[in-house]
C-alpha cells in the first residue's frame, strides 16, 4: 500500500467540517429550525463539493493511498490518526456526500424535534465520512460505531411502521456485528506484535499465519457483513428500512450497508488475503443465497419500503459475490455496484418518501395512477425502478455486469442462478411499477401534489448521478481499478501465480479505449 | 520514625468525621450539614490532590504510601465528593439523621482510603470492615421504606460471611507464607501460588473483594442494597466503594506473580460468571437502581477480564475502568436522584420526556449509558478495549467474544433507558426538573470527561500505567 502525503488536509477539514456543523447545530437556541436546517444544508453542500472535489483530483496514475495525513493519538497503545483514501474509498466518499445533501434537502420540512434530528444526521454521517477515510483499526471502529448509535433515535423518535421493534432489533443486530469486529481488531493487533492499530503498518510488517488471517477474516467478515446485509444476517434490515424516517432510509440503505463491504473489503481483504481465499467459496454461497432469497421474498411484499428493502439485500448479494470472485472484474463490480446501489436505493426511498407523505400509504394495491397526478415524482420512482433492475446505461448495470463477468468465470452456476432470479425480480419490479404509477387512480388521490421545484432538487442529483455513471463508467471504473490491480497482484503473488488473464479482462481493455 | 505528613490526608478524614460526630449531639439543621459536608470534602478532594506525589513507609511497613494508593484516595474522595454534591436534597435520609450520615460517609471514605494504603493482611482486614460497617449503618438510613431493614440485613450477613471466608484465606495464606506482610509474601508466593492450600488460600482470600465488587457469587446483596439504600449512598456504593475494591483486588492478586493458570482459570469462570448473571438479570428489572446494581455485577465481570490477565497491562487497564466506572455511574445516579420526587425509587419509565424536562442530565445520560455499553467514543470504550487487549495478549480470544456478546444484550437494557428518556412521552404534564447550576457543571464536566476518556485518553492510561508500575517493586 503506498501512502501519498497530502498537500493540504483535505481530509480532516472534511471531518473537522462536520464536527464544527455538529456543534454549531447544538448551540443554536431550541426554536431556530430553519437555521439548523441552513446549518445542515451549508455542510452537506460543503462536503459533498469537497468529496466531488477528491474524487476528481484523485491521481488515477498514481494510485495507492492518496491524501494521506498522519497524526500521533494515544502512542502508549500504538494508536495514530491515519487519514488516507485509495480507489475504493474515493467513490464512497463521493456517494456519502450525495446522499448526505440530498437527504437533508429531503428532510426540509421536518417539523417535529428538527435540531435533534439534524445533529443526529450529521453525526451519523460523519461517522460514515471518518469510517471510509480512517486509515487506522481503533478509528475505523470508532467511526463504524458513532455511524451506527445515532440509528436508534432516529428511527424510534421520528420513524413509522413497527419503529421500536424496528429500531432495536437494527441496532442489536449491528452491535453484535461490532461485538464480532473489536475481538477481531484486537486479535490481529495482538498477534502481530507490532503494537500498532495503523492499518497500512499491518498490512506492510505484520506477519500472520494463515490460522490466525482465517479465524480474523471469518469475525470481520461475519461483523462487517451483518451490516452489509449478508444472509442469513439480514434480517435487521428490511424491517429497519421500513421503520425509519426517509431520509434515514436513503442514508441508511444508501450508505450505511456500504460502510459493512467496505469494512470487509478494507480489513478483511487487505489484512487477511490466506482468509480470503479460505472463506470466499463461503462467501459465494452466502451473497447467491441472499442474491436470490432477496428477489423472491421481495415478489410477496406488498408494502413499498419492503419491496425496496428486500432488494437491497438481493442487490448487496452482488456486492458479495463480486468479493468472493477474487478477480478484478469481480472486485470492480462490486466497489461499482456499492456506489451505483447507493445512489439509486437513496432515490428509490426518497421517492417513495414522497408518495407515502402525500398518500400516506406504501401499500402497492392502494396505490395506482400515481404519475398522472404527480409526473415528476413518478418519473424519479421509475427511473430508480429501472436502475434497480439493471437496465443498460444506467450505473447499476455496468456494476452487476462487472460482477457477472467475474463471477462466471469462478462460479459458473452460482452466477448463472443469481442471473435467473434477477431476471424474475426485474419483472416483478416493472409490475410494482405499473401498479404504482400507471392503471386506473382512486378518486381520491386526484389532490395530491407533485413534489415542488425545491424538493425535486435533490431527486435531480440522484437521478443525474445514475445516469452520468451509466453513461461515462470509466469515470468510476478508473478509480476503482487504481486499487483492485494492486490488492489482486497481492493475492496472486501470495498464491504463487501469475494470472495475468485475471487482470487484464476483455472488459477492462476495452473500457480503456473509450474516450 | 514515622513520618506524619505522609498520613495528612488521612489525618483530614478523621478530622472531618470528627467534625459530623460533633454535629451528632447537636442540634440537627441540615442545611449546616450540607453546607460544612460540601466544604469538608471539597478541601479534602483539594489535599488528596496536593499528596498525590508523596512516597514513603509508614508504621513499620504497615501503611504505604505511593503513587497506586495516592491516586486511588484521590478517585474515593472524588466519589465522596461527588456523593455529598448529590445531597442538596436529601430527602430519603430523615432530617434528624443527616448529621449521623455524614459521619458515616466521612468514615467508611476514611477506612477506604486507608484500605488502598495497607500492605499488611490485619489491616487490610480492619480497614475493609470499617468501610463495610459504615455502609451496613447507612444503607438502613433510607426514610420509610418498608424494605429497607431486609436489604440492610441482607447487605450485613452476606458481607460478614464474606469476610469470614476471607479471615480464613488469609490464615492459610499467613500460615504458609509466615508473614502478614504483603512484601514478604510477594516473595514467597509466587512459587508456590500452585500448591492446593496457598492457592485455596488465595482465592478464599479475595472473597472479601469480590463481595465489594459483587462479583459473582457474591453479589446478592448488591440489587436489594442498591434498591433500599438512600440514592446518595447507593451511588456512593457505586462508585467510590467499588474503586477502592478494584485497588485491593489488584493490590493481592499481583501477589499471585501472574504464573498461576490456575488461579486464571479461576478468575475466568467468575468474571464470565458475573458478567452473564448481571446482564441477563438486569434485562427484568423494573426498577433502575436494581438495573444499575446488576450493571455493575456485570461491570465487576469485565474488570476482572483486566485483572485475570495477571499482568502490569492488565492491572492497567482495570484502574483504568475503575476510574471509567466511576464517572459513568456517578453520572447515571445523577440523574437518579435529580429524576425522582422526595428521594422515592423510580423505575425506567419514570424518566419519560428527560430529554425536554433537562436537557443536560438527558445528554450526560445518554453519554454514560453508551460508555457503560462500551460504545466508541465514550471513555467506557477506551477501558473495554484495555482490557480486551490485555486478555488477547493472554491468548484469550474467545473470552473477549463472550465479553463482547454480553455488551450486546446489555445494550438491550441500557437502549431501553435511553428510549425512555429521550422517546416516550410522559402522561400528564411533568415540571420541568430544577438543576443547579452546580449540578449542572457537574454535568457538563461528566460530559467532557466521558467524551475526553473515549477520543484523548493517552494521558490516563499513561497515570494507570505509572500507578501499576509500583506494584512491582
Amino acid at each position: 500500500m503506498e501512502l501519498h502525503a497530502a498537500q493540504f488536509p483535505f481530509l480532516s477539514t472534511l471531518l473537522l467540517f462536520c464536527i464544527a456543523s455538529l456543534g454549531l447545530v447544538l448551540v443554536l437556541p431550541k426554536n431556530s429550525n430553519t437555521a439548523v436546517k441552513w446549518v445542515s444544508a451549508v455542510c452537506s453542500g460543503a462536503t459533498l463539493a469537497l468529496a466531488l472535489f477528491l474524487f476528481a483530483a484523485y491521481d488515477r496514475e498514481l494510485g495507492g493511498m492518496q491524501f494521506v495525513e498522519q497524526y500521533r493519538w494515544i502512542p502508549a497503545l500504538g494508536i495514530s490518526c491515519i487519514h488516507g483514501i485509495d480507489g475504493f474509498a474515493a467513490p464512497m466518499l463521493l456517494l456519502t456526500g450525495i446522499v448526505f445533501f440530498t437527504g437533508v434537502l429531503t428532510m426540509w420540512h421536518l417539523k417535529h424535534r428538527v435540531k435533534e434530528f439534524f445533529a443526529l444526521f450529521i453525526l451519523l454521517v460523519t461517522g460514515v465520512y471518518g469510517m471510509f477515510m480512517a486509515l487506522d483499526l481503533f478509528f475505523i471502529f470508532v467511526w463504524f460505531d458513532v455511524s451506527l448509535l445515532p440509528m436508534y433515535l432516529l428511527i424510534v423518535i421520528w420513524g413509522s411502521t413497527l419503529r421500536e421493534y424496528g429500531a432495536m432489533k437494527l441496532t442489536l443486530y449491528l452491535l453484535f456485528g461490532s461485538a464480532l469486529i473489536l475481538p477481531g481488531i484486537v486479535y490481529l493487533v495482538s498477534v502481530s506484535g507490532l503494537d500498532t492499530f495503523s492499518l497500512p503498518a499491518l498490512a506492510q510488517k505484520g506477519v500472520f499465519s494463515g490460522f490466525e488471517q482465517k479465524v480474523a477474516f471469518f469475525l470481520f467478515y461475519v461483523g462487517f457483513g451483518i451490516l452489509a446485509g449478508v444472509w442469513p444476517f439480514h434480517t435487521w434490515s428490511p424491517p429497519g428500512h421500513v421503520a425509519a424516517p426517509t431520509a434515514v432510509s436513503m442514508l441508511h440503505a444508501g450508505v450505511l450497508m456500504k460502510i459493512g463491504a467496505f469494512g470487509i473489503l478494507r480489513v478483511g481483504m487487505f489484512l487477511c488475503p490466506q482468509g480470503w481465499v479460505h472463506w470466499a467459496p463461503l462467501m459465494a454461497v452466502l451473497a447467491t443465497i441472499g442474491i436470490v432469497y432477496g428477489a423472491l421474498v421481495g415478489l410477496r411484499q406488498t408494502d413499498l419500503k419492503f419491496v425496496i428493502g428486500y432488494s437491497s439485500v438481493s442487490h448487496m448479494g452482488i456486492v458479495g459475490l463480486g468479493f468472493a470472485t477474487m478477480t478484478v472484474d469481480g472486485i470492480n463490480g462490486a466497489v461499482f455496484q456499492m456506489f451505483a446501489h447507493g445512489v439509486m436505493t437513496a432515490l428509490f426511498f426518497s421517492a417513495v418518501g414522497h408518495f407515502y407523505d402525500q398518500t400516506h400509504t406504501r401499500q402497492i394495491g392502494e396505490l395506482g395512477g400515481l404519475c398522472r397526478v404527480m409526473p415528476v415524482a413518478g418519473s424519479y420512482f421509475i427511473l430508480a425502478a429501472l436502475a434497480g433492475i439493471g437496465v443498460p446505461c444506467l450505473a447499476s448495470f455496468w456494476a452487476e455486469l462487472l460482477v457477472f463477468i467475474g463471477a462466471f468465470r469462478v462460479y459458473p452456476v452460482l452466477a448463472i442462478i443469481s442471473l435467473g432470479v434477477l431476471v424474475i425480480n426485474a419483472l416483478f419490479i416493472l409490475r410494482v411499477v405499473e401498479k404504482t404509477c400507471f392503471g386506473p387512480m382512486a378518486v381520491h388521490w386526484a389532490h395530491l401534489q407533485d413534489v415542488t421545484f425545491g424538493m425535486a432538487i435533490p431527486r435531480a442529483v440522484l437521478a443525474a448521478a445514475i445516469v452520468i455513471f451509466g453513461l461515462m463508467p470509466f469515470l468510476m471504473y478508473e478509480v476503482i481499478q487504481t486499487a483492485t490491480i494492486p490488492l489482486i497482484n497481492g493475492l496472486n503473488s501470495l498464491a504463487g501465480q501469475t494470472a495475468a488473464d485475471s487482470i487484464n479482462t476483455l472488459l477492462s481493455q476495452w473500457m480503456s479505449r473509450l474516450p | 520514625m514515622t513520618n506524619w505528613t505522609l498520613f495528612i490526608p488521612e489525618l483530614y478524614s478523621l478530622g472531618a468525621a470528627g467534625v459530623f460526630f460533633l454535629f451528632c449531639l447537636c442540634r440537627p439543621d441540615s442545611r449546616r450539614d450540607y453546607g460544612a459536608a460540601m466544604i469538608l470534602s471539597a478541601l479534602g478532594l483539594f489535599l488528596t490532590v496536593w499528596s498525590v506525589g508523596f512516597q514513603g513507609s509508614l508504621f513499620e511497613g504497615v501503611y504505604r504510601v505511593d503513587l497506586y494508593s495516592q491516586v486511588f484516595k484521590v478517585l474515593i474522595y472524588c466519589g465522596f465528593f461527588l456523593a455529598v454534591c448529590l445531597c442538596a436534597d436529601l430527602s430519603g435520609v430523615d432530617e434528624s439523621r443527616h448529621s449521623e450520615f455524614y459521619f458515616l460517609l466521612a468514615l467508611c471514605t476514611l477506612a477506604m482510603m486507608l484500605l488502598v494504603s495497607c500492605v499488611h493482611l490485619l489491616a487490610i482486614y480492619i480497614a475493609l470492615e470499617l468501610s463495610s460497617y459504615s455502609l451496613y449503618v447507612l444503607v438502613y438510613l433510607r426514610r420509610g421504606y418498608q424494605k429497607g431493614l431486609e436489604s440492610a440485613l441482607k447487605y450485613f450477613i452476606m458481607g460478614a460471611a464474606s469476610s469470614a471466608l476471607m479471615l480464613f484465606g488469609f490464615a492459610l495464606v499467613y500460615g504458609t507464607g509466615q508473614s502478614a506482610y504483603l512484601v514478604d509474601l510477594m516473595r514467597d508466593l509466587p512459587g508456590r501460588i500452585n500448591e492446593p492450600v496457598v492457592l485455596i488460600g488465595f482465592i478464599l482470600a479475595l472473597s472479601g473483594f469480590f463481595f465489594k465488587l459483587a462479583v459473582f457469587p457474591f453479589h446478592f446483596w448488591a440489587p436489594d442494597a442498591y434498591e433500599g439504600a438512600p440514592h446518595q449512598v447507593s451511588a456512593y456504593i457505586a462508585t467510590a466503594s467499588k474503586v477502592a475494591a478494584i485497588a485491593v483486588l489488584i493490590r493481592i492478586i499481583a501477589l499471585s506473580g501472574g504464573q498461576s493458570d490456575r488461579l486464571a482459570w479461576f478468575l475466568i469462570v467468575l468474571s464470565v460468571a458475573s458478567m452473564t448473571v448481571g446482564n441477563l438479570a438486569a434485562i427484568a428489572q423494573k426498577d433502575l437502581k436494581r438495573l444499575l446494581a446488576f450493571s455493575s455485577v456485570a461491570h465487576a465481570g469485565y474488570v476482572m477480564i483486566g485483572i485475570l490477565s495477571l499482568t502490569a497491562l492488565g492491572y492497567a487497564s482495570a484502574v483504568f475502568y475503575g476510574m471509567s466506572l466511576l464517572v459513568m455511574k456517578f453520572t447515571c445516579f445523577m440523574v437518579v436522584v435529580k429524576a425522582s420526587e422526595n428521594g422515592r425509587n423510580i423505575s425506567t419509565g419514570d424518566l419519560a420526556g428527560l430529554h425536554y424536562r433537562a436537557p443536560v442530565l438527558a445528554l450526560a445520560l445518554l453519554l454514560a449509558l453508551f460508555g457503560l455499553a462500551g460504545i466508541p467514543p465514550t471513555m467506557g470504550f477506551t477501558a473495554k478495549l484495555l482490557i480486551f487487549t490485555a486478555a488477547m495478549k493472554q491468548g484469550l480470544l474467545w473470552l473477549v467474544i463472550a465479553a463482547m456478546f454480553n455488551v450486546v444484550i446489555s445494550l438491550y437494557y441500557y437502549l431501553q433507558i435511553l428510549k425512555a428518556a429521550y422517546f416516550i412521552e410522559p402522561e400528564g404534564q411533568p415540571p420541568p426538573i430544577v438543576v443547579s447550576t452546580p449540578l449542572k457543571l457537574a454535568a457538563i464536566a461528566m460530559i467532557l470527561l466521558m467524551v475526553a476518556g473515549g477520543v484523548y485518553p493517552g494521558p490516563v492510561i499513561d497515570l494507570a500505567g505509572d500507578m501499576t508500575m509500583g506494584l512491582f517493586p
